[in-house]
């Protein structure tokens, strides 16, 4: 098999972002007639690696090789050229056109420099045809569902005619039978000498339809094999494990029996039918893959999104705060995950991001004190330990400072509960280091802190429980004694059982 | 690799895309009528030649400008310098059609100023990534500035014959009118026309698909102007003369006829045809206040009323779902 040159490959490329490096040394080797699979936890470099192959991107180091022979300059022009086609995970496509017009954006057949409309509609039902899309090819693409838009997706691709397939996980909004469509198609596509990259989180499907498979973690490529003679499990321990160093506080149990907050059959967003505790003096983490409905969970809780329950107690009191402001009465303060819009406003001082909370409590018209507000900004900052003038605007921190301060604006109103979306993401690792001294500190204080975070490591070392999330559902509550990365990751990829999807 | 193999009964595509592109405007179209069977039994003079002449032509204009509008407000843009491109046509027609230009030649001089500017200003706007509004808005002091220097004060000449065959009792703002549709219709149906709506709805998307969505919008820029000063050169006949600041109120009646069409402000969202009923529409709302004898001030209150209560229609029914 490994007799002719690869149809598309890369060979030894690294790729950072802003000094993070996101891929050290990866290869990966397509073949014609076959199905590669790819794997990875959330932030492993998967999304980096196909951009590359696809000319979005440019390596830092290394050479992307088509037909054996090393590309210099991969644009998304060239890859189209050599016949790449990906299906990217968010959708291409514009709601306002037809199906076919979708499905022929960017190389519509002319006559007379005209659209040649009974071209692209011979060759747009062909594509459609083959992912079983029987709508009218005049229906605008804003009236199908997302899963069929995602076919829509593949049949864009298929038209082109590719030699490279690229799938960043399509089966994520399709449905049982919609998958099983396409697989067969996969199947054809590779008895036809397609080379298929395949991108999934359901190793099921990957066990079933690939033959070879490469594993990322964090960057580097620690597998690169046939799937002949693998197990999920194997698969799962090669996609996890990392010395935590001492980077964890040591752990010491601080959970009382009492309830901070205490839901029944809670759904919001996507989170359906949750039956969830929350004790006073514990760290409850939420693992999961990205968006199984983990935010919306934090969100409805804190009131910031509709969310319905029958029965709920936040601090003994019953019901669901209605809106921020009485979540934040009630005790509960919101760490959001994209601090640059959500937490922080940038181009305002640090003291003034500081005091933001305590604006929000004191009567509307009352006159500022400068000088209080000065005290409370540097005691909090000497709190957490954040450096320098506290003039400066916010955005001249970087980003672990900038999260400590995110969190200082809900300290001065001591809050019983932390709702924390992904505190540590892109953050350096010795505020990584105090951030978990912290989030601990505030446990053993008594206070309740949920975290939810895309680091599996950090669920395991930091936290009592995790709540794994998978489809909008806690598929498994795992207790400390139970705690490590390859539970956490089976529980999110749904490892041991195989679930029909909705 | 031959993986997609003809199959099966394609069947027509053109036309039924085309009439799905209706659904959006139905009610829209349904309003246009009932204003236009009101104008006709105020106004039982629409129906002979020469009552339809002053209709279409006191529509064509606005029709031009909406249509200018809507362009750019599909790709996501917007342009506050319609009325003063409208002004600058206008005086260079009234400028250089009696002179040694003629006709022709003045018609080619503003029909490339329009393009010309246009085309600038898309350039500017996609190339250094500037917001459309800002540039725009600084676009029209220059130009508003240009046309007052070509033309201090009204004046100039159009050709009588000109006049009299645009303005005098021929149908022939309605036939160019119809024709400019058409081209639309054509330019809608070339692989960069149609991109419009990709480049406009999900530009990212639209360029790895290998969309030149760059040059989309700039020649999108380019139509605009091109049909902006086109409405001037029409203006300037219909007064017979040049006037540096005739075209203000277009702007604003610009974007106001393209938002009564339903064209979004994100771009990608409405249709041409939508626009053009906008622009009729806004057209017959002004006739009729006046014969039902509206003070101006009341016109212009009602419509205000009547443009928030269109664009908040939609919005109610999508809270209610």
């Amino acid at each position: 098999m490994l007799a002719t040159a690869p149809l598309l490959a890369a060979r030894g490329v690294s790729k950072s972002f802003f000094g993070n490096p996101v891929l050290r040394d990866v290869s990966i080797a397509l073949q014609p007639g076959r199905v590669h699979a790819l794997l990875g936890e959330n932030g492993a470099g998967k999304s980096t690696l196909i951009n590359l192959l696809s000319g979005a991107l440019r390596p830092d180091g290394g050479a992307i090789e088509v037909d054996g022979r090393p590309v210099p300059r991969m644009s998304p022009a060239y890859a189209q050229q050599a016949g790449i086609a990906v299906v990217q995970q968010e959708l291409s496509l514009t709601a306002s056109l037809s199906i076919a017009e979708n499905i022929g954006l960017g190389a519509y057949p002319r006559r007379f420099g005209l659209l040649d409309y009974p071209e692209l509609a011979v060759r747009a039902r062909a594509a459609c045809d083959l992912v079983g899309l029987h709508e009218p090819l005049s229906m605008p693409v804003g009236q199908l569902s997302l899963g069929r838009r995602q076919m829509v997706e593949i049949a864009k691709a298929l038209y082109r005619r590719p030699r490279v397939l690229i799938l960043d996980e399509p089966t994520s909004s399709l449905s049982a039978n919609e998958t099983k469509v396409l697989t067969d198609l996969l199947e054809r596509l590779r008895g036809e000498g397609i080379a298929i990259l395949y991108i999934s989180h359901r190793l099921n499907e990957v066990m079933a339809l690939c033959q070879h498979v490469t594993v990322l973690k964090d960057g580097t490529c620690t597998a690169d094999r046939t799937l002949e003679g693998t197990d999920a499990r194997g698969l799962v321990r090669l996609m996890v494990g990392r010395d935590p160093g001492d980077l964890f506080p040591h752990w010491q149990p601080s959970a009382s029996a009492a309830n901070a907050i205490s839901v029944r059959n809670f759904s919001a967003g996507l989170m359906r039918d949750v039956d969830l505790d929350i004790r006073t003096g514990e760290v409850l983490g939420i693992g999961g893959l990205v968006g199984q409905g983990q935010e919306d969970l934090l969100l409805g809780l804190y009131g910031a999104i509709p969310a319905r329950t029958a029965s709920a107690i936040v601090k003994g009191a019953s019901g669901l705060p209605s809106g921020v402001p009485k979540a934040n009465a009630l005790g509960l303060a919101y760490v959001p995950a994209d601090r640059k819009r959500e937490g922080l406003h940038l181009i305002h001082s640090i003291i003034t991001n500081m005091m933001l909370p305590t604006f929000a409590r004191l009567p509307a018209l009352k006159l500022r004190s400068r000088r209080a507000e000065r005290e409370t900004a540097r005691g909090l900052a000497a709190q957490l330990g954040i450096k320098g003038d506290l003039d400066r605007p916010a955005q001249a921190l970087s980003g672990g400072n900038q999260q400590k301060v995110a969190l200082a604006k809900w300290m001065p109103h001591d809050p019983l509960v932390l709702l924390l979306n992904d505190p540590t993401r892109g953050v350096d690792v010795e505020t990584k280091r105090e951030i978990y001294m912290m989030l601990r500190n505030f446990a053993a204080a008594g206070k309740a802190v949920v975290l939810l975070s895309s680091d599996t490591p950090e669920l395991v070392h930091l936290c009592d429980r995790v709540a794994v999330v998978r489809e909008g559902h806690i598929v498994a509550m795992l207790k400390r004694g139970a705690l490590s990365e390859e539970a956490i990751v089976s529980a999110a990829m749904g490892a041991e059982q195989r679930k029909v999807a909705a | 690799m031959n993986t997609v193999a003809p199959s099966g009964q394609a069947g027509a595509l053109y036309w039924p895309v085309q009439l799905r592109r209706n659904v959006g405007v139905r009610s829209l179209f349904a309003v246009v009528m009932a204003f236009l069977v009101a104008y006709g039994f105020l106004f039982p003079g629409l129906l002979t030649a020469s009552g339809f002449a002053k209709f279409t032509q006191s529509w064509f204009p606005l029709a031009l400008v909406a249509m200018a509008q809507a362009i750019l407000m599909l790709t996501g843009g917007i342009s506050l310098a319609i009325g003063a491109m409208v002004s600058l046509g206008a005086v260079i027609a009234a400028t250089t059609m009696t002179g040694p230009l003629g006709i022709a030649g003045g018609a080619a001089a503003v029909a490339l100023t329009g393009v010309g500017i246009g085309a600038a200003t898309g350039f500017i706007v996609v190339k250094l990534r500037l917001p459309a509004i800002v540039v725009t808005l600084a676009g029209s002091f220059i130009i508003g500035g240009a046309a007052l220097l070509i033309l201090p004060r009204p004046g100039g000449a159009i050709p009588e014959w000109l006049s009299d065959l645009l303005a005098g009792n021929t149908p022939a703002a309605f036939v160019l009118l119809m024709l400019i549709v058409l081209l639309w219709k054509l330019y809608l149906a070339t692989p960069l026309g149609l991109s419009l709506y990709a480049a406009g709805e999900n530009p990212v998307g639209a360029y790895r698909s290998g969309v030149p969505v760059d040059g989309a919008r700039i020649a999108a820029y380019a139509i605009s102007g091109l049909l902006c000063t086109g409405a001037g050169l029409f203006v300037a006949a219909q007064t017979g003369s040049g006037d540096p600041v005739i075209g203000t109120a277009f702007t604003l009646n610009s974007i106001a006829a393209a938002v009564l069409g339903g064209i979004g402000f994100l771009g990608g969202q409405g249709t041409m045809r939508g626009a053009l009923a906008g622009s009729l529409l806004l057209s017959l709302m002004i006739s009729v206040m006046f014969f039902l004898g509206f003070t101006p001030v009341a016109q212009y209150v009602a419509q205000g009323l009547i443009i928030i209560g269109a664009v908040a229609t939609p919005q109610f029914r999508k809270v209610q779902q």
